[in-house]
C-alpha cells in the first residue's frame, strides 16, 4: 500500500509545481520556457501506475479544474502587450494544455474503468469462492449429517465402523485413521455413486477392444485392498464366495481374514469379452503335481476308501474368444498332468462333459463360479466314475432367479457386466432330505434346509443359495440304501455338487478344505466313509489353497 | 492424513477454514493454523508429532543463538549443532535400516536391522529447518523470536508432509503479517481443485496401467515395458505436482505465497532443463546449500555436481535404485555440461527431444524398481532381450481400454492453462469470461474428483514416505 502512495504522490507534486509555474500572472511561466509541458510525463506515468484507490479521486480532479481555470485568464493577461512570438507560443501552450486536459480525462476514464474492472474481478472471485466453497460446505454437511451406509452389497462386505477409542489404538494412529476410514468408506448413497462411476466415468478412459468388446481388468494390480479394514460379509453370515474373491475385498491389515489364495501364483486378471467376465488362468507350473501328491496321501492313509479327484475347469476353458487364447494358460494341460500324477485315486474328468455342453449356460457370465447346471454335468461324470445312480435333471424342481450380477462385477466395476445381468438357475431335489450342519470341528449340529432362502440373498450373491463354506454339512438320504457314504473336500465350486449328488449316496459329508479343524482320516473313519471326493476348481487345486489339503492331514 | 481423501476435503478442511475465517486477527489465525497443522500431522503420526516439535524447538533455539552470537564461535556451534541434529534425525529415522542392511551384506555381519517406521514428511521438514539455520547463519533471514511463529512455519499443514520445501525466507514476512483478498482465496480454491483432479482423475488411473505392466515385468513385452514406464512417469508427475498444487492453493487461501514447485517438466529440451522444471524446491535447495560446499577443493564444480545428484537420489528413498537414479541424472547433466549450452543448441530439436524423453522415461523406470533384479528385467525387456516379443494382445487391449486417459494425460503435460491465459488476458472481457469458465471447471472437477473418491479407497501420495 505504501508503495502505491509513493507513486501517486510524486506525480501530484510535479503537477502542482507545473500549475504554479503556468499561472498567467507569473511571467516566468510564459517566458517561452518549455517547462509547462513537463507535467504531461508524470501524468502518463500516473495513469499507468494508478491502482484506482478511492482517495485518489478528488486529488486528481483538482489539478484538472485548475488546468481549465487559467484558460480564460490568459488572453486578459500580459500576452496582449507582448509581441507576435509569444502569441504563437500562447497558442502552442494552449494546445499543450488541451493535450494535458485530454490526458487527464483519459486517465480519469481509465481509472474509472479500472475501478469497474476491479469490481467485476472481485465479483467473479466471490462467485468462484461461493461455488467451490459452497461445494465444500455442502459436501461437509452431507458427509457429517446424512445417514451413513453400513454394508456394501456388491463388494460383499461390511463397511468400516466408527472406531472405539483406546490409548493403544490412538498411539498407533489406528484410532484417528479409523475415523477417517469410517467417513471415506461409508459415504451416504455409496452404491449410487459407484454406479455413476461405473456407468459414466470409467468408460471415458478408453474404448473396448475389437469385435468382442474386450476389456482387461487387473485386480491384482489395482491394490484396492489397502483401505477396507472390515471383514467380508461372507465370513460371518457364512455365504460361500470362493477363496479367490473374498480375500481381495477384505483387508491386508486383518491377516486372519485373508485367504491365502489372493496372492497366488496366478494373476487374478479378468478379461471381459462379449459381456462375459473370464478370469485369466495363469497356469500351475508344477503346483498341479503337488496337489496330486497331497490327494495321494489321503488315499495312502485310507486304503479302503475310494478316493476321487474332480478338478473343475473355469469359464476360460470354454468361453475365451479365439484371438485372446494367448493370454491364458491351458487348464486342460494341467488337468491332464494331475491325472497322470494321481496314484490309486480316480481322476474324474469334468472337462469333457462341460465342453460338450458349452452352448448351455454352464458358467456364469458375471460370477467366477459355474452355474448349477455346470455342476450337474460334473456331478454326473463323478457318479459314473463312482458307479452310483444319478437322477436325470427333469427329476429336479428348476428354480430361476433373475437379475444376477455376480462377483466379477464387484471386481471389475465394469458397466458391461452391471448392465447385463443374467439368470441364476438351480435344481432342487423333490424328495425330503435330512440336512444337519456342524461347525468346522464337527460339533454343534443344527438342522437346516438344503438351500438358503433366495429371498434373503442379494442379487450379487445368488451362488450363496448353496449355503456357507464355514461348516460341515451332512445330508442324510433315507430313501437311498446303497451303503455308500461320501465325504467331499471342496472349495466353493463343490457347494453346487451337493444337491445333485444327494440322491446317489446314503450320507454325504461336505467339508471345506479351508475351514476344517479336525483330522480328516479320523473324521472319515468316524463317519464310515466309503468314498472321498476332492472337488474344487483349478484355482484352488493348483493355487495356494492346495496347502490346506496338506495341512489338514498333517495337523 | 493425505489430501486426496474425502475426510480431508469435506471434514478436516471445511472445519479448519471455518475457524480460520472466524479468527479476528493474524495472531488468532496463526493459532488456528498451528492447532490444525498439529492435528493434521498427529492424525497419522500421534507419536512422531512430538519428534517434530522437538526438532522445531531445537532449531528455533539454534536460530536465536545464532542471532545472539552473530559472527562469533557461538554462531558456528549453534549452526553445526542444529544441522547435525537435523541430519542425524533424518539418518536415524530414514536410513538406519538401509545402512545396517548394507553393512551386514558387506561385512557379512549380523547386526540386527532396526525396524523404524519413517515419520511422515521428515525429509521435507528437515530440509526446511536446515534452510532456516543456514540462512540464519548467512544472515539472510532475521531470527524468529517467537517459537509459536517458528512452529507455524515448520508445521504449516499444506506443505508439511510432501512439500514443496518452503524456505523460511519465502514466508518470513507473511507469518507475521498477511492479507488475504477474495481473489487470493478464489485462486487458492481453484488450485486445490486442480491439484486434486490431477491426483485422482489422472495419477491414480495411470497407476493401474503402470503397475499392470511394470509389476509383471518378467512377462511384459517391449511395448508393455515402455507403455508402463511412460504411464509411471506421468503418474509421478501428476501425483506430485498435484500435491504441490494443493499445497500452493491451500497456502494461498491462508494468505501465503509459496514458490512454484513444477513448471511443466516434460516440455523440457534437455535434462538440465528438466531439473529446472521438476521439483524445483528440492533442486534449488541442493543448488543453494550443497553445490558450493568447499569439500572438493578445486574440483568443486564437478565434485559438487556429483554430491548434489548423489544426495538427490538418496533423499528420495533408502534404497539403491534411488541412489542409482540420482547418479544416472548426474551423468546426463554432466555430459550436457561438457557438451556446452551452445553445442547443445546446435543439435536438431527432434533428436534432443527423443534423447531427453528416453532418458526421463528410463529414469522413472529406475525409480520404480526398488528390486534391482527386476530393474535388470526391465532393461532386458525394454531393449528387446527378454524374448517376450514386441507387442502382445494384452498390450493392445490395455492400450485401447485406456486410450483417452493416456491422451488426456499427455495433453495435460503441456502448459495448457498458461496458453489459454495468454490468449484470454488480452482484453478484460475475455479475461472475465475465462474466470467464469474457470469457476465452472473448478466446481466440476471437484465434484468429479469427489465422486471418484467414493470408490477409490485411500491411495496415498507416492511422495508421502520419501
Amino acid at each position: 500500500m505504501s508503495e502505491i502512495n509513493k507513486n501517486n504522490s510524486s506525480p501530484e507534486n510535479v503537477e502542482y509545481v507545473g500549475r504554479y509555474e503556468k499561472r498567467p500572472d507569473n511571467p516566468a511561466a510564459s517566458s517561452g520556457n518549455p517547462r509547462p509541458l513537463k507535467p504531461l510525463k508524470p501524468l502518463k506515468k500516473a495513469g499507468t501506475t494508478s491502482s484506482a484507490s478511492q482517495t485518489e479521486k478528488p486529488r486528481v480532479r483538482k489539478p484538472a479544474e485548475n488546468a481549465q481555470g487559467p484558460k480564460p485568464a490568459r488572453p486578459a493577461g500580459q500576452t496582449v502587450r507582448r509581441t507576435d512570438a509569444p502569441v504563437g507560443k500562447k497558442k502552442k501552450k494552449s494546445a499543450a494544455e488541451k493535450e494535458a486536459a485530454r490526458q487527464r480525462a483519459i486517465k480519469r476514464k481509465q481509472e474509472k474503468r479500472e475501478r469497474r474492472h476491479n469490481k467485476i474481478t472481485r465479483g467473479i472471485a466471490w462467485v468462484n469462492v461461493a461455488a467451490v466453497g459452497g461445494l465444500l460446505a455442502f459436501g461437509s454437511v452431507y458427509m457429517l449429517f446424512f445417514k451413513h451406509e453400513t454394508i456394501s452389497q456388491d463388494e460383499n462386505r461390511y463397511l468400516a465402523k466408527f472406531p472405539e477409542f483406546t490409548a493403544e489404538s490412538y498411539f498407533k494412529g489406528e484410532y484417528t485413521e479409523g475415523i477417517a476410514d469410517y467417513y471415506d468408506d461409508t459415504v451416504p448413497n455409496r452404491d449410487t455413486f459407484k454406479k455413476i462411476i461405473t456407468n459414466y466415468i470409467t468408460p471415458l478412459k478408453g474404448r473396448k477392444f475389437g469385435d468382442d468388446e474386450v476389456e482387461l481388468h487387473g485386480i491384482a494390480f489395482e491394490k484396492k485392498d489397502t483401505q477396507t479394514t472390515t471383514a467380508a460379509v461372507t465370513t460371518t453370515s457364512g455365504t460361500g464366495t470362493a477363496v479367490e474373491t473374498t480375500a481381495a475385498e477384505t483387508t491386508t491389515t486383518l491377516p486372519s481374514a485373508v485367504d491365502p489364495a489372493v496372492d497366488g501364483e496366478m494373476a487374478n486378471n479378468i478379461l471381459i469379452a462379449n459381456n462375459r467376465g473370464i478370469m485369466i488362468y495363469g497356469g500351475a507350473w508344477g503346483n498341479e503335481k503337488e496337489y496330486a501328491e497331497y490327494v495321494n496321501e489321503y488315499k495312502e492313509a485310507l486304503p479302503k476308501v475310494n478316493v476321487y479327484s474332480l478338478v473343475a475347469p473355469t469359464a476360460c476353458s470354454f468361453y475365451t474368444p479365439e484371438n485372446y487364447k494367448d493370454l491364458f494358460e491351458s487348464e486342460k494341460k494341467d488337468l491332464d498332468s494331475i491325472k497322470r500324477s494321481l496314484k490309486n485315486v480316480t481322476a474324474v474328468d469334468a472337462y469333457t462333459p462341460l465342453l460338450a455342453h458349452k452352448n448351455e449356460d454352464i458358467y456364469s457370465r458375471t460370477d467366477h463360479h459355474w452355474q448349477p447346471l455346470g455342476a450337474y454335468y460334473a456331478a454326473e461324470a463323478f457318479a459314473e466314475a463312482a458307479g452310483v445312480d444319478f437322477d436325470p435333471i427333469d427329476k429336479y424342481q428348476k428354480v430361476t432367479l433373475y437379475g444376477f450380477v455376480g462377483t466379477l462385477y464387484g471386481y471389475t466395476q465394469s458397466a458391461a457386466l452391471l448392465n447385463n445381468p443374467e439368470k441364476f438357475i438351480y435344481y432342487k431335489p423333490k424328495n425330503t432330505l435330512k440336512v444337519t450342519q456342524y461347525d468346522s470341528y464337527f460339533q454343534n449340529p443344527t438342522e437346516v434346509e438344503l438351500f438358503l432362502k433366495p429371498t434373503t440373498l442379494d442379487t450379487s450373491s445368488y451362488y450363496m443359495v448353496f449355503g456357507s463354506d464355514e461348516r460341515i454339512a451332512h445330508v442324510n438320504n433315507p430313501s437311498c440304501k446303497n451303503g455308500r457314504n461320501l465325504v467331499i473336500f471342496k472349495d466353493s465350486y463343490g457347494n453346487a455338487l451337493l444337491p445333485v449328488l444327494a440322491n446317489s449316496f446314503e450320507n454325504i459329508y461336505m467339508c471345506d478344505i479351508r475351514y476344517f479343524n479336525i483330522n480328516p482320516v479320523d473324521f472319515a473313519k468316524e463317519v464310515k466313509c466309503t468314498d472321498m471326493l476332492f472337488a474344487m476348481c483349478t484355482y484352488s487345486a493348483v493355487g495356494p489353497n492346495r496347502d490346506y489339503i496338506y495341512n489338514n492331514l498333517h495337523n | 492424513m493425505v489430501f486426496s481423501r474425502l475426510f480431508f476435503i469435506y471434514i478436516f478442511l471445511p472445519i479448519c477454514l471455518l475457524f480460520y475465517a472466524l479468527a479476528r486477527n493474524v495472531k488468532q489465525k496463526n493459532w488456528v493454523l498451528i492447532i490444525f497443522s498439529l492435528l493434521f500431522y498427529a492424525w497419522g503420526e500421534p507419536v512422531y508429532v512430538f519428534l517434530m516439535m522437538i526438532t522445531a524447538l531445537i532449531n528455533y533455539g539454534a536460530g536465536r543463538m545464532i542471532g545472539r552470537y552473530q559472527g562469533k564461535a557461538g554462531d558456528t556451534i549453534a549452526t553445526y549443532f542444529a544441522v547435525i541434529y537435523d541430519f542425524l534425525m533424518l539418518g536415524i529415522f530414514k536410513y538406519s535400516g538401509f545402512i545396517v542392511e548394507n553393512i551386514n551384506a558387506l561385512l557379512s555381519s549380523d547386526i540386527p536391522v532396526p525396524d523404524i517406521k519413517l515419520p511422515i514428511g521428515i525429509s521435507f521438514y528437515t530440509f526446511q529447518t536446515v534452510s532456516y539455520i543456514i540462512d540464519r547463519h548467512w544472515e539472510d533471514v532475521k531470527p524468529q523470536k517467537s517459537f509459536k511463529n517458528f512452529l507455524l512455519y515448520l508445521t504449516l499443514f499444506p506443505q508439511l508432509v510432501a512439500g514443496p520445501i518452503v524456505r523460511y525466507s519465502t514466508i518470513e514476512k507473511e507469518i507475521e503479517d498477511r492479507k488475504t483478498s477474495i481473489t487470493d482465496i478464489s485462486y487458492g480454491l481453484n488450485r486445490v481443485a486442480l491439484g486434486l483432479s490431477k491426483k485422482v482423475l489422472i495419477a491414480n488411473q495411470l497407476s493401474i496401467i503402470a503397475d499392470n505392466f511394470l509389476g509383471n515385468i518378467e512377462s511384459t513385452t517391449v511395448f508393455g515395458a515402455w507403455f508402463g514406464a511412460i504411464a509411471y512417469a506421468m503418474q509421478i508427475y501428476f501425483d506430485f505436482s498435484g500435491y504441490s498444487d494443493i499445497a500452493i492453493g491451500l497456502g494461498r487461501v491462508f494468505g501465503f505465497h509459496f514458490d512454484e514447485n513444477f513448471n511443466h517438466p516434460f516440455i523440457c529440451k534437455d535434462i538440465t532443463e528438466f531439473w529446472q522444471r521438476w521439483h524445483i524446491s528440492l533442486s534449488t535447495f541442493f543448488r543453494d546449500y550443497l553445490l558450493y560446499v568447499p569439500i572438493f577443493g578445486k574440483r568443486r564444480k564437478y565434485g559438487g555436481l556429483f554430491l548434489v545428484w548423489l544426495c538427490t537420489g538418496i533423499w528420495h528413498g533408502a534404497s539403491w535404485n534411488f541412489i542409482l537414479w540420482g547418479v544416472y541424472y548426474g551423468i546426463f547433466v554432466f555430459l550436457e555440461m561438457k557438451i556446452g549450452k551452445k553445442n547443445m543448441k546446435k543439435i536438431p530439436i527432434i533428436i534432443r527431444q527423443i534423447y531427453n524423453k528416453i532418458v526421463i522415461i528410463v529414469g522413472f523406470a529406475i525409480f520404480y524398481f526398488e528390486d534391482l533384479g527386476k530393474l535388470g528385467s526391465f532393461f532386458r525387456t525394454a531393449f528387446g532381450f527378454s524374448g517376450n516379443g514386441l507387442i502382445g494382445i494384452q498390450d493392445k487391449i490395455s492400450f485401447m481400454n485406456n486410450i483417452y486417459l493416456v491422451i488426456l494425460a499427455v495433453v495435460c503435460c503441456f502448459p495448457l492453462i498458461e496458453w489459454v491465459k495468454k490468449l484470454t488476458d488480452k482484453t478484460f472481457f475475455t479475461k472475465s469470461v475465462a474466470s467464469l469458465v474457470t469457476t465452472v471447471c473448478s466446481a466440476a472437477l471437484l465434484l468429479l474428483t469427489s465422486v471418484m473418491l467414493v470408490d477409490a479407497t485411500t491411495n496415498p501420495f507416492l511422495y508421502f514416505r520419501f
